[in-house]
């Protein structure tokens, strides 16, 4: 129960930093997350779909904000316009939160791939 | 595969430790076979790098998408920045506090307790709506466009480069002296700008093309807002008409091209400006003379160099109109202006609307963002609008020039060295490109495929026309007005005036080259006969000031009778046919006469007028002809409609969409088969406008005019090409819109749209089906129309109102609610009514910004 807390604790400042890193340009951020919980965290299974998960929250949340402020209506129908999409919105939203999402997963891939080639995570077999 | 390599791990050892099978394969290889978990570490590699070079460089088509779809930075922001609300700000540089009232249609009112106050709040107001759109307007005089798009933009900026707006706008900038109130207001302009680009950046809250185009724009200077007004210049005056007709005269021959081409028009026009002129202080032009093989050569060259450059950056005609009612002819008894300048129509609109108050400073209307004056508007005592003049202002010269003196020419009788200026075109994606300007005494050299080529611009030439247009708007009276337009060069603009005295008047204020000798209307030789020497005396110009009928009118015509002393241009391609000049004049003329008085409300009937002035002329010929003929049921349906018709080119009307097809059919039969047989390489359709006047002309007086008898067809007259082209209407009409020639009503085939200015489809207003054609005073030549009024303004000096009106919105934010929302008022003829800065404060829905330092 205790490791339950400290995972959903962990995640939510990792997702708090990864907002306020946003503000500063830092888009990038969801994958630096996602590389921390992969080469912090336990099984890959576990890691890769809590970066994704990192990663689209990140994105989505200021959306959501300013979904509620100003409505993302036109701004979502007119990127997708001037992306060649006509007035499909969906598009440039589903493509935005992908980035997010792709972000992070990645970001966890490839930190649990550098913490299974750690020194102490190798095989007997391989030494 | 699984993604977790700990699962893989066992997998892999498991095939580490098989036997046999697996070895032999091994060997064969010559390698060990990679592992699971080396597998899984490349694919985490290779698909997180592609992940991230994506994210931050883009691929194909779509730009980066980090930067660029950050909820919190990236393009999502537009949805933030639509918003306008009431709010303090503060602006570097501002002496004292200043106030901006947003009406709820987004017209802005600043007003400011000094000049400079003023100028920085226009500044600042016209970057936080219109930012990108003056970074583009910029980047195309100043040849920087590829910089951002690549190398599709080169051959615009290498042309940009060349032509010379930047160089001309550096030395119009070096010319200001510390003491011009232009400069003050341009520095103060440029502050306001860049007050904006430094709050946008830290905000995030550029406009998302720069975010999805991935760049930031640089700082605004003074010289940017002189090459804006270039880019104006360009776009309305600077043609290749000498060019067109070098190739005309070439193939068609000297004596057809000079019937066909001539200086003075050959229908009936009607020259606002009848006379009495001065004595012309030059000699006579020469008449037209057969062009040689290397002059044609070198003008097909450049002019096919010219004809693959994007729209906009070769004037191919102008259309707008402006008139004004003398006080003691209107029904309110003060002096009514009526405005609408035609141009290309963009979402965002070159236009942008707002009052400027400030101590030294009064004036409503509408500005080009870039810019820091009302360009058409009033003032308290006046009111101006304009139309583009349509003088020659550009001449092609072919330098003499000999191997033995390597980077020469020959002028006035000495080899002179071009001068040459060099330019770095940075490219994106790609490498810088160098390029070498050489300047001759007559201007750049344009092309040096065939003779060497240099253009004489008269948009070369430094010229103070903001200092001019600062003082027009200071000015209470004509004597002040015309006094402060001595100044303006380029483009030259018939300037309407009208005052809150009943007065009326009229202006072609700009440049009139004068040329020592030669043909102007053909590339001439540089060795210095042919130059241009001065320019028509101010005193001389077109103008009048209240004349006796108290109307007074321009639409792109000729503006004087073929009494006046001066050449200024030829009837193709540098006037108008004057069709609307014409409908506007009747139209006028018939309201003031027998004691009439025109209104405010009759002005705005004639602005959305689409009466076809030359189908008046026309079509009762036609269907005269028609008459004793012998026609289809078809043919006879059509020859009815047409018969009743009022000439006006509405979206109903099915006579309009026949007369139409039956004029295009008409000026075809005539002249393509002249086309075919000389071999002519300019598309007929360019010179249809010249064409059509002869066609005019020789069909209401002059029915058995040669032209008629082209190559192959014998002898014909007028009425047989008519009745040969009705019959070829009738069949086209019928295979394209069915056979009840009722329904083929204008509105099928005739469209008006408003281009996004990016060039973005879906961003654009359109096509939709309009009313008017080229001739109608609501002009919409074209299908889809994407020229037309671009402004339409009324001025009612009796009762004090005022009424404008633009399609498009004032921001260029395609989430913004002032983004499109004026298309639907402009396109139903409707207008709004334009307020002072107090008015605007205590109205509904109004926005108020207070910007302090």
């Amino acid at each position: 129960m205790i490791q339950r807390w400290l995972l959903a604790a962990t995640l939510l400042v990792v997702f708090a930093l990864t907002a306020v890193a946003f503000v500063f340009g830092a888009w990038w951020a969801p994958f630096v997350a996602g590389v921390a919980i992969g080469a912090a965290g336990g099984r890959a299974r576990v890691a890769i779909p809590l970066g994704a998960a990192v990663g689209l929250l990140a994105w989505s949340a200021p959306l959501v904000f300013d979904q509620v402020r100003y409505g993302l209506g036109p701004a979502a129908s007119s990127l997708a316009a001037i992306m060649g999409f006509g007035h499909q919105g969906a598009i440039p939203l589903v493509l935005t939160l992908l980035v997010g999402t792709l972000l992070g997963l990645t970001g966890a891939w490839l930190g649990s791939v550098a913490r299974s080639w750690l020194p102490w995570r190798q095989p007997a077999t391989s030494r | 595969m699984t993604l977790d390599p700990t699962v893989e791990a066992p997998v892999r050892d498991d095939k580490a430790h098989a036997p046999r099978g697996p070895a032999v394969t091994r060997r064969r290889i010559g390698r060990p076979r990679p592992s699971g978990r080396t597998i899984n570490a490349i694919a985490a590699l290779v698909v997180s790098a592609a992940v991230l070079y994506a994210a931050f460089f883009g691929a194909g088509p779509l730009p980066a998408l980090g930067p660029a779809f950050n909820p919190v930075t990236g393009a999502w922001t537009m949805a933030a920045e639509a918003q306008v609300s009431s709010e303090t700000l503060h602006l570097e540089g501002l002496q004292q506090p200043v106030r901006v009232s947003f009406e709820s249609d987004g017209t802005a009112h600043i007003v400011a307790q000094t000049d400079h106050d003023l100028f920085l709040a226009t500044g600042y107001v016209h970057a936080r709506f219109r930012l990108f759109q003056m970074d583009l307007m910029r980047r195309q005089g100043e040849g920087r466009l590829s910089q951002v798009i690549g190398k599709a933009a080169l051959d615009s900026d290498r042309f940009e480069l060349q032509l010379g707006l930047l160089r001309t706008a550096t030395l119009e900038w070096s010319q200001l002296t510390s003491s011009d109130p232009s400069r003050d207001a341009l520095t103060a302009y440029a502050q306001g700008v860049n007050d904006r680009i430094t709050e946008a950046e830290s905000s995030h809250q550029l406009d998302a093309m720069f975010k999805l185009l991935g760049y930031e724009p640089a700082p605004w200077t003074p010289i940017d807002t002189l090459i804006v007004k270039g880019d104006m210049t360009q776009t309305l005056n600077f043609t290749d008409t000498p060019l067109v007709i070098a190739q005309l005269d070439k193939s068609l021959g000297a004596d057809l091209t000079s019937e066909w081409f001539p200086i003075l028009p050959p229908n009936q026009q009607s020259p606002y400006d009848p006379g009495p002129y001065g004595t012309a202080t030059t000699g006579p032009i020469e008449t037209m003379s057969q062009v040689s093989d290397s002059v044609a050569a070198t003008a097909a060259a450049l002019y096919q160099r010219l004809a693959a450059l994007p729209p906009g950056l070769i004037a191919t005609g102008g259309a707008s109109n402006n008139w004004a009612v003398a006080g003691s002819m209107s029904a309110s008894g003060g002096a009514l202006l009526a405005g609408d300048p035609h141009l290309h129509l963009t979402l965002p609109s070159i236009w942008f609307q707002l009052t400027m108050d400030s101590p030294g400073y009064h004036a409503s209307g509408v500005s080009i963002p870039g810019t820091p004056i009302v360009l058409i508007g009033h003032n308290q005592h006046i009111a101006w609008s304009l139309t583009d003049a349509q003088n020659q202002q550009t001449f092609y010269y072919l330098e003499h020039e000999d191997a033995a003196h390597p980077n020469q020419y020959l002028w006035k009788g000495a080899w002179q060295t071009y001068k040459t200026v060099g330019y770095d075109i940075p490219v994106l994606g790609g490498p810088t490109e160098h390029l070498t300007v050489k300047l001759s005494v007559h201007g750049p050299v344009i092309t040096q495929r065939g003779q060497t080529t240099s253009v004489w611009w008269a948009g070369n030439l430094p010229s103070q026309d903001l200092d001019a247009l600062l003082r027009v708007g200071q000015a209470s009276n004509w004597q002040q007005f015309r006094d402060a337009l001595r100044d303006w060069h380029s483009p030259t603009h018939n300037f309407v005036y009208a005052d809150d005295q009943g007065n009326i008047g009229l202006i072609s204020a700009g440049y009139y080259p004068l040329v020592a000798a030669g043909q102007p209307w053909l590339p001439m030789p540089g060795t210095g006969e042919d130059d241009v020497t001065g320019t028509v005396p101010y005193d001389a110009i077109p103008q009048v000031y209240d004349p006796a009928d108290g109307i007074i009118w321009s639409a792109n015509q000729r503006q004087v009778t073929s009494d006046y002393p001066y050449y200024i241009g030829t009837a193709s391609n540098f006037f108008d046919p004057g069709y609307r000049a014409n409908e506007i004049h009747r139209v006028l003329s018939l309201g003031t006469a027998n004691g009439g008085k025109l209104s405010a409300a009759d002005m705005m009937a004639l602005q959305t007028d689409t009466r076809d002035f030359l189908a008046s002329e026309i079509v009762p010929v036609l269907v005269q002809k028609l008459a004793g003929e012998q026609l289809s049921p078809t043919e006879s349906a059509a020859r009815d409609l047409l018969a009743k018709w009022d000439y006006r080119m509405d979206t109903n009307s099915a006579a309009a969409t026949i007369w139409s097809t039956f004029w295009e059919s008409y000026l075809s039969e005539t002249f393509d088969p002249w086309w075919k047989s000389r071999a002519v390489s300019i598309d007929r359709q360019e010179v249809d406008d010249a064409l059509g006047q002869d066609l005019e002309a020789w069909t209401l007086g002059d029915t058995a005019n040669q032209a008629f008898s082209s190559p192959g067809n014998g002898v014909r007259t007028a009425f047989d090409v008519m009745l040969k082209a009705f019959h070829a209407t009738i069949e086209t009409l019928n295979k394209g819109l069915g056979s009840a020639p009722k329904t083929w009503t204008w509105g099928r085939v005739h469209t008006r749209e408003l281009e996004n200015l990016a060039q973005i489809s879906g961003l654009s207003y359109g096509p939709r089906a309009d009313r008017g054609d080229a001739n109608t005073p609501l002009a919409a030549g074209g299908d889809p129309s994407t020229h037309g009024p671009s402004w339409r303004m009324v001025v009612d000096w009796g009762t004090g109102t005022f009424d404008g009106i633009y399609p498009g919105g004032q921001s260029e934010n395609p989430a913004s609610a002032w983004y499109t929302n004026r298309v639907d008022t402009w396109w139903s003829g409707l207008y709004a009514r334009m307020l002072t800065a107090d008015q605007a404060a205590s109205s509904r829905g109004t926005v108020t910004w207070s910007l302090g330092s």
